[in-house]
């Protein structure tokens, strides 16, 4: 009977075509995917456009806020224009839009490489290939189903931002709700008609995104210079980041905006379906020039191996880190004055003793919490990747145990993620004595350190969940995280209760180097990712080896 | 008396509610070449993945030379070499760099026969592994285990993918391993492979040991194929003790005799025989026999 369910739900049953197949399972996934991070898109725009309407709630200090960023020629390059920033929705659009499109564009670069690419290197596209679907037909499915799970962010950002605008504190229009929604989300759709397009051009998933990221990276490359001054303000025209700033929703809407993006999603969507047809399965349009090698530094030892095979995405992390930590520091004095805008920020910060550039450098260092967090959720992805595709076996039919495995795979996350903590600390030091902030580097390279306590935890969970149910790591350790990350952000806004924020690891952390390192709490975080971390390796060492 | 290569206690694997291995004993001795035979599910390579401790047993326990697979994994791991049917690897390494990890993980490697097996399998070692066909990589992952000239070698399917001249090299390292003194259990579909190599044969049905034995013994065992050409009518030996599937085609009659063949001869003796051929059983006959019964039989059996 089960048997029977499964195969009627996959569409395998005669009778029910299987033309659509491909349509409908990236459908599935994508709008699931989409949905999720809906919700997530939705409770950030909320939390920003009520913590505004908490904080700034006299004309005064929403003056103070436009005087001292409305012409910020470096916050406007990291995060756009502040356009009436003295009103709710001018706040929430600029807090908000640049966050979100560079975020969606993420999510679409790896939605769009996996579901294309990442399917057919799997091997999932080659049954139904020799059937009744063509390479072009199976790209045209797989796009629409990516432009359904499109609409589904689309949808439930519309929602939560129209029902977060119907709030008198915020006040605004379901129409303006539903624009701003739209040019939040058309980042997401254009980069996933990149995604699906670099599937076309590349050899492998891994080589579609890294294609992908070069050119997401191009475009807020230009988009900053676009920012930077009023005199290259067309450049914006220029880059896709740069269209949907111009949509400039809830302050001037500009729906012609949308038409590059819809020419861009357009010409992209041609081009995959075009260069689907034209190239063998499982090769790339690019030559592979890399099939044949001559020399190099080789790896001789799993955890070598492990380091060689990580590099590619911990160097680009390092790089992210390192950039983004420079940015934050550069604004390090004008953040300080933010703080000292907000008459509730204010008040809070000054009962700790604190203000000024310390204050900001603390709250930007949260968002290096979250940036090393993703660094050890991937970890812990790896290593279960590893051992899903059977690469792991090579291993571990030869006289290597199973518990040196996992623990070298855990030497090596943790050093990624210590290294990965310092960096931020050097790297916003660097940023803000440049931006001439009076700020140690001493408290700045410990403020570092603290932020990969979370991502420490969030590690050892993962080692934990994959030793006890390795098919649910993902699911399970990404859970946690946008447990902890939502408790952080909605903890600002709701007056929640402190059992329930003393459950994500990001409240646990001190805001440091505002405030003294809570050693305890980060004492406390390194045990149980230890004790997680123990059991996670024992029982790994008991379970059978599991394929997908 | 020497240590067997490879000895399974009462060996059993579930998965939920579905048992793929039942209570298995078997034993490789040193120096010998065992096949597995079995059809798809019959528990072949959750055998190996026992023996390999990529997979908990149920029950029971498997040794290698004498160490658990279990709980001395990695000493008895330095003792065997393993050829999955499938080559997993890593795509972004060359064969070379491959070749090199594997062989430092294992410990030893013998050079200067790495390259002569790169040569007979005719390797480029300077591809990258995702640029290789299916049969390319099942060379590579043949050459990284049988550079070891580990004690045991456990080959799951080892020639899948392979073409004829290189199925021939493949028979040719096992024989030379052999030779050496290596001992080897192979599992595999190609049972003109399993009848040239191997020393004994075990036969798994629904994880459950059917039949082990050599070729010989298997043969006595099983049914001989008896055809017979009369000069008149033809008798009717339907009831003739140990005589199944009696087909007659004119003045022939064809039939399988298990057990001694006397009673058969007896009652033919005054039919009037002009030509009487009687054939042993192939291995592909004998491991159709095994299968021609309905599975619940020996499910049924290795319940009691």
């Amino acid at each position: 009977m089960t048997a029977i369910s499964n195969l009627s739900r996959s569409g395998a049953l005669p009778g029910r075509s299987t033309r659509a197949v491909i349509a409908r399972v990236t459908t599935e996934k994508s709008v699931r995917a989409g949905a999720v991070w809906g919700i997530v898109f939705g409770l950030y725009i909320a939390t920003q456009s009520l913590t505004y309407a908490t904080s700034y709630k006299t004309v005064a200090s929403r003056r103070l806020l436009v005087q001292q960023f409305g012409h910020n020629a470096g916050i406007s390059a990291l995060v756009g224009p502040a356009n009436q920033i003295g009103t709710v929705p001018g706040f929430t659009a600029w807090k908000c839009l640049t966050v979100l499109a560079i975020i969606g564009a993420v999510w679409a670069i790896l939605t769009g490489t996996k579901l294309t690419r990442g399917e057919e290197d799997a091997g999932r596209w080659e049954l139904l290939l020799v059937g009744q679907v063509t390479r072009t037909s199976a790209a045209r499915q797989a796009l629409l189903g990516l432009a359904v799970g499109a609409t589904s962010l689309f949808v439930v950002t519309s929602i939560i931002t129209v029902a977060v605008g119907s709030s008198p504190k915020v006040a605004i229009s379901a129409g303006a709700a539903v624009f701003f929604a739209l040019a939040v989300v058309s980042s997401a759709l254009m980069f996933l008609a990149v995604g699906a397009f670099c599937g076309q051009l590349s050899t492998s998933r891994r080589q579609a995104a890294s294609l992908g990221s070069v050119i997401l990276g191009a475009s807020y490359a230009l988009r900053m210079v676009a920012d930077s001054s009023a005199g290259l303000a067309w450049l914006r025209w220029a880059t896709p980041l740069g269209w949907v700033e111009e949509l400039q929703p809830l302050t001037r809407p500009r729906p012609f905006a949308l038409v590059p993006i819809v020419a861009f999603v357009i010409v992209f969507a041609l081009g995959t379906l075009y260069l689907a047809g034209r190239r063998d399965l499982g090769a790339g349009t690019l030559s592979d020039r890399s099939n044949v090698l001559t020399i190099r530094r080789l790896p001789t030892t799993p955890l070598g191996l492990a380091a060689y095979l990580s590099r590619p995405v911990l160097l680009a992390w390092a790089a992210s880190v390192f950039a983004y930590g420079l940015l934050l520091g550069g604004i390090a004095k004008s953040g300080g004055k933010i703080i000292t805008s907000s008459p509730s920020l204010r008040l809070a910060f000054a009962r700790l003793g604190v203000s000024g550039a310390d204050a900001y450098l603390s709250v930007a260092l949260l968002i290096m919490a979250v940036v090393l967090s993703f660094v050890a959720l991937g970890q812990v992805s790896a290593a279960r990747k590893e051992e899903s595709s059977g690469q792991l076996e090579n291993l571990l039919v030869r006289p290597f145990s199973r518990a040196a495995w996992l623990v070298e795979r855990i030497v090596l996350a943790v050093t990624a993620l210590v290294l990965g903590g310092l960096l931020a600390g050097v790297a916003t030091w660097v940023g803000a004595i440049s931006d001439h902030a009076s700020v140690r580097f001493s408290s700045l390279l410990s403020a570092g350190l603290n932020v990969t306590f979370p991502a420490l935890l969030l590690f050892g969970v993962g080692v934990l969940v994959l030793g006890v149910a390795p098919r649910m790591v993902s699911v399970i350790t990404y859970s946690l995280f946008v447990w902890f990350f939502l408790i952080e952000i909605l903890g600002s806004v709701a007056n929640m209760n402190h059992w329930i924020l003393d459950l994500s690891a990001f409240h646990q952390m001190a805001a440091s180097p505002a405030t003294p390192i809570a050693w305890t709490a980060n004492a406390v975080m390194v045990a149980v990712a230890l004790v997680s971390a123990s059991f996670g390796v024992e029982l790994f060492r008991h379970r059978d080896l599991l394929g997908e | 008396m020497t240590m067997p290569a490879i000895e399974t206690f009462g060996l059993a694997k579930n998965y939920g509610t579905t048992r793929a291995l039942v209570g298995l004993d078997l034993q490789v001795n040193e120096g010998e070449i065992v096949g597995c035979l079995g059809p798809n599910g019959a528990g072949k390579t959750t055998l190996i993945r026992l023996l390999l401790g990529l997979l908990i047993p149920s029950h029971g326990r498997a040794e290698i030379f004498g160490m658990d697979s279990q709980r001395d994994t990695v000493a008895a791991h330095r003792r065997l070499a393993y050829v999955p049917g499938e080559a997993n690897l890593w795509p972004t390494l060359s064969v070379a760099e491959t070749l090199r990890l594997l062989g430092r993980v294992y410990g030893k490697v013998d050079l200067t026969y790495q390259a002569e097996l790169i040569d007979r399998f005719s390797l480029d070692v300077t591809k990258r592994v995702r640029a290789l066909s299916k049969g390319n990589r099942q060379k590579l992952i043949l050459v990284a285990a049988l550079m070891t000239r580990a004690d045991v070698l456990i080959l799951d399917e080892p020639t899948s993918g392979l073409d004829p001249l290189m199925e021939q090299a493949f028979r040719l390292c096992v024989h030379e391993a052999k030779d050496r003194g290596q001992s080897v259990l192979l599992s595999s579909h190609i049972l003109s492979e399993v009848e040239a190599l191997c020393d004994r044969i075990a036969i798994l049905r629904a994880g459950v040991l059917v039949e082990m034995g050599t070729m010989v013994e298997m043969r006595h065992l099983s049914a001989l194929t008896v055809e017979v050409t009369f000069s008149g009518d033809v008798p009717d030996v339907t009831n003739v003790a140990g005589v199944s599937s009696v087909i007659v085609q004119g003045s022939t009659l064809r039939c399988q005799v298990r057990g001694p063949v006397e009673p058969l001869l007896n009652s033919l003796a005054n039919s009037g025989v002009r030509e009487l051929l009687s054939r042993e059983p192939s291995l592909e006959e004998l491991f159709l026999s095994h299968y021609g019964a309905p599975a619940d039989d020996v499910a049924n059996d290795s319940n009691k």
